[in-house]
């Protein structure tokens, strides 16, 4: 049986791994193949690095980043963030990368991702959809959460995978940064809707938000960041909670 | 130990070669020619790509290789690389070396592609390093004619499916050892070990 995942989260910015509030205030949390690596070490599942550089200089920095760490971390490495063609995601994939998530340029081309997927194969398609509520349903932003688009979430889910993405990556702008649980409505309403691994992100305080994120909203893997670098919780402590509820969860003992 | 890993285009090879690496005395070297890619004394087949696109590379090398591996050379292939080793996908045009007979399928299951970490029953493949959870990323894999080739089996939905398969000098695993952290980067190194020396 497949087993449920714990992904670590690194935004990466001019080689440095930063953290800061809705990318304001941005403080230096430390080297990201050193912590890439602590990460494996300690059980994380697969590492995504989110470059969230304004600068094609910065870009430039990042795929060198991506060798540096393939060459030592021998778990998934997924890279997303000003992702625009197809030969974007062939020159990641070539650095070290195993999957790239799309984001901003699948909304304003979704052909891009049937491209990616015919070159490169779905596995390493990710799309990523920027979802907050909006009536009864939820709005696709662009952008970092900035931009509303005319896309429903879960509708977009469906089409994203209908062409081409192996994976949806799906982030609660509402919950993000609020540490009070994903948004397992939406979560839910995702994974029902598609027959790929849906990842719940934004929102998790604690192992309890993965838990209910794994179980409640339907989610194959749980995307963490903040709480693991302010030390709030471990990903030993939470994978330890997981596999006491009866999940799937990949020893590393 | 020379090792060569044969380079078919798309993909990340950056791990594996580093994976090979960590085994004492291993020269790592990457080689876009099938024909030239058999002077070695292991060979690699990675596992990044679409059947048809390697199936179009590897075509002008195809007899070379495939006799290469009839005659003993050690071959470790991975995911589409262990696709390789069998006789033809219903991913794609062409031909695979067909060491293995058989052809390589859809899974049978609702959630396609297999993304992420699954478990390798039965596995009989190395006595240095045992399989147990591994990490896949694949919509396809091989059906086996012959069963006594199957040297571990994943269950993925309803699917049971050959993980590994080893005849002789040749083992293929439908996994990414170089992406099952520690334990994958062991059962590498125990190849190298057993099988290749």
């Amino acid at each position: 049986m497949l087993t449920r995942r714990l992904i670590v989260c690194l935004d990466v910015k001019g080689g440095r791994v930063v953290k800061g509030v809705r990318f304001e205030g941005l403080r230096d949390v430390g080297d990201p193949v050193e912590l890439a690596l602590r990460y494996e070490q300690e059980g994380a599942d697969e590492v995504t690095f989110l470059d969230i550089s304004a600068s094609n200089e910065e870009r430039d920095t990042l795929l060198d980043l991506v060798r540096r760490t393939a060459e030592r971390l021998f778990i998934p490495l997924t890279v997303g963030g000003g992702v625009r063609t197809a030969d974007d995601v062939g020159r990641a994939l070539r650095a070290g990368a195993d999957k790239v998530s799309i984001n901003s340029a699948a909304v304003a081309r979704p052909e891009v991702l049937t491209e990616c997927a015919e070159r490169f194969g779905a596995q390493c398609v990710v799309a990523s959809i920027d979802a907050r509520k909006d009536g009864s349903g939820w709005r696709v932003h662009t952008h970092g959460g900035r931009k509303p688009t005319e896309l429903e979430a879960v509708a977009w889910a469906r089409e994203c995978v209908a062409r081409g993405a192996g994976e949806v990556l799906l982030t609660s702008i509402d919950q993000d940064g609020a540490r009070s649980g994903y948004d397992l409505e939406l979560t839910r309403a995702v994974a029902d809707a598609v027959d790929v691994p849906v990842i719940a992100s934004g929102g998790a305080g604690n192992a309890e938000h993965v838990r209910e994120g794994l179980t409640r909203g339907g989610a194959d893997a749980a995307l963490v960041a903040g709480i693991l670098h302010d030390g709030l919780t471990t990903v030993g402590a939470i994978k330890s909670l997981l596999r006491e509820s009866g999940l799937p969860i990949r020893s590393t003992t | 130990m020379r090792v060569t890993l044969f380079d078919y285009g798309a993909g990340n090879i950056h791990s594996l070669a580093k994976a090979l690496a960590t085994a004492e005395g291993v020269d790592v070297r990457v080689e876009v020619d099938p024909a030239r890619a058999v002077d070695t004394e292991v060979l690699v087949l990675p596992g990044v790509g679409a059947f048809g696109a390697a199936a179009a590379r590897l075509a002008p090398g195809r007899e070379v290789m495939r006799s290469a591996l009839e005659r003993g050379l050690p071959c470790l292939g991975i995911c589409l690389g262990m696709q390789l080793l069998f006789d033809s996908s219903d991913e794609g045009e062409g031909q695979g070396l067909g060491y293995f007979p058989g052809r390589v399928t859809r899974l049978a299951a609702r959630r396609v592609p297999q993304i992420g970490w699954n478990q390798v029953d039965e596995d009989s493949t190395l006595s240095g390093a045992k399989l147990d959870t591994v990490y896949y990323a694949h919509s396809f894999v091989c059906r086996a004619e012959d069963a006594s080739v199957v040297t571990g089996w994943t269950t993925h939905e309803e699917d049971r499916f050959p993980a590994v398969v080893r005849r002789g000098r040749v083992v293929g695993v439908q996994f990414h050892p170089e992406k099952s952290s520690s334990s994958g980067v062991a059962f590498v190194r125990a190849f190298l070990r057993e099988v290749a020396s």
